[in-house]
């Protein structure tokens, strides 16, 4: 029991899962069976995990004893400090945990995990407290620019305040810094659509189908992608004359009518195998839109 | 002024997939129809869209045109909007969610946006804020209690708390993104999660 619980744990904290229902059920098989001892160095990460995972459904009780014990282990340390401010977030005390988030800063302010639960917590605070997340995320970024996250964030905070454009340009860094990662050559697209620029959107979700392997294992970015270009083709062949503000230059349109046609293959091609999609109207909804969309 | 009805169905998937995405953002749309003569409109069921990037729009245009056509083929027209996020005192209706039902207003005049209430969904009380224009402009605004809207059936949200809790029904559900990775989940049905038998 403790052994398979102990795995399972484990590969989770390696690979980062969320599964925190699961997590504190093994965790408590762990420790009442004293399976603690046999973890040796490894105990601190375990108790770390299932202190996280206890505050994600509200197990107070089990955070509380996890971290006392963490505590003992590092006084001080900076990861333990960030785990206390989950805790007092935890209590739903917001104000508070951004003060503590800002003293343990003082002491330290090259933590960037406590840096950005306080961006978090000032963001969680609703719209008044928007405008302060936002500087304070730009300051981060001054120091630690190399932080792809915490680029993405600010470009959520941008498109939930309906600026695309900066949402864009903030994205523009995650390219730079992590350029081979198709989901955020998708997002790019996909908000470069939302903001206008039409040309731009399927120039890049055409750029997410060329980084994906040739054949064989599509990723999920690759599938999404072909539905934008299938839109994007669509819209710039009805109005070619789509302002773009990149100053990005649409194919020809003999050109866009050949790409829309290879989308509603390569669409289409994944509603036939009638033994994975479901039956009847989902299917045939989807596969009329692919055939017959006006433009 | 119209009247609105949330049957059985729709009630259970919005709050289903505000389950199934507790840390997300979630939205989609409202399908049914307004009965001829009078001015009661019954929101039949509901088909969930997005939880990703839930302001962005290629996906949510696509889905919404999949929805539309999905509707009328059953006799049913978009009636509205609805939105969970992953904050429980958020219930202000988000920019996306204002252009999305001001959208869909211009075909269906009397467009409804729901907001799910956070704070409600474990009383057993409705766990919605309907959202409706200001006048004639698209400036929607949240509407009192016992106003215009309330459900078919008044056990729906101690039911729909029985299904998560005790059948994990949340785990089912699928919407558009969910469809865009894995094309056999049945996002515009959601066939599994309707419920149809609860009809006391």
């Amino acid at each position: 029991m403790v052994a398979t619980a102990l795995e399972r744990l484990a590969t989770w904290r390696s690979r980062g899962t969320r599964a925190s229902e699961q997590t504190v059920k093994h965790g408590l098989t762990v420790l009442e069976d004293g399976g603690l001892k046999k973890l040796g160095d490894e105990a601190w990460n375990f108790l770390e995990q299932l202190t996280l995972a206890s505050l994600d459904i509200g197990r107070l009780d089990i955070a509380d004893e996890c971290l006392e014990q963490l505590t003992e282990g590092f006084p001080g340390s900076p990861r333990v400090e960030c785990l206390k401010g989950l805790r007092i977030e935890a209590d739903n005390k917001p104000i508070e945990a951004i003060r503590f988030y800002e003293a343990a800063l003082q002491e330290d302010d090259t933590n960037a995990a406590l840096w950005k639960r306080k961006i978090a917590v000032l963001r969680s605070l609703g719209s008044q407290n928007v405008s302060q997340a936002v500087e304070e995320l730009t300051i981060y970024l001054d120091t630690f620019y190399t932080d792809v996250e915490a680029w993405i964030e600010l470009a959520d905070v941008y498109a939930e305040l309906n600026l695309y454009s900066l949402s864009l340009q903030a994205l523009s860094h995650v390219l730079i810094l992590a350029s081979q990662n198709p989901f955020y050559v998708l997002r790019f697209a996909e908000t470069a659509y939302t903001a206008g620029d039409i040309p731009l959107a399927h120039k890049m979700f055409l750029r997410v189908i060329d980084m994906d392997e040739p054949e064989g294992s599509k990723s999920n970015a690759t599938k999404r992608a072909w539905w934008g270009v299938k839109l994007t083709a669509g819209r710039l062949l009805s109005s070619p004359n789509t302002p773009s503000e990149s100053k990005t230059q649409p194919p020809s349109s003999d050109h866009l009518r050949l790409l829309d046609e290879l989308a509603t293959e390569r669409l289409a091609e994944s509603y036939r195998s009638t033994s994975v999609t479901p039956q009847g109207q989902g299917r045939d909804v989807i596969l009329a839109w692919l055939g017959g969309r006006k433009r | 002024m119209a009247t609105y009805i949330l049957s059985h169905p729709a009630y259970a998937k919005i709050l289903l997939h505000a389950a199934k995405y507790p840390h997300a953002p979630v939205n989609g749309v409202l399908i049914g129809k307004k009965s001829n003569g009078s001015n009661s409109i019954v929101i039949e069921d509901a088909v969930p869209l997005l939880h990703m990037w839930t302001s962005l729009s290629p996906m949510m245009e696509i889905g919404l045109d999949l929805a539309g056509t999905h509707a009328e083929a059953l006799g049913l027209q978009l009636l509205g909007y609805y939105q969970a996020t992953e904050r429980l005192d958020d219930t202000a209706l988000a920019p996306v969610g204002e252009r999305v039902v001001s959208k869909i207003k211009e075909k269906f005049s009397d467009a409804i946006a729901l907001v799910v209430d956070g704070e409600k969904i474990g009383s057993g009380e409705a766990a919605l804020i309907p959202y409706l224009p200001a006048g004639s402009s698209n400036t929607w605004r949240p509407q009192p209690a016992n106003s215009n809207f309330s459900l078919a059936n008044a056990k729906s949200p101690l039911r729909v708390l029985s299904l998560i809790r005790e059948q994990s029904l949340h785990e089912k559900i699928g919407d558009f993104d969910d469809h865009l990775e894995d094309v056999s989940i049945d996002w515009l049905k959601n066939a599994a999660c309707a419920d149809k038998d609860f009809n006391a």
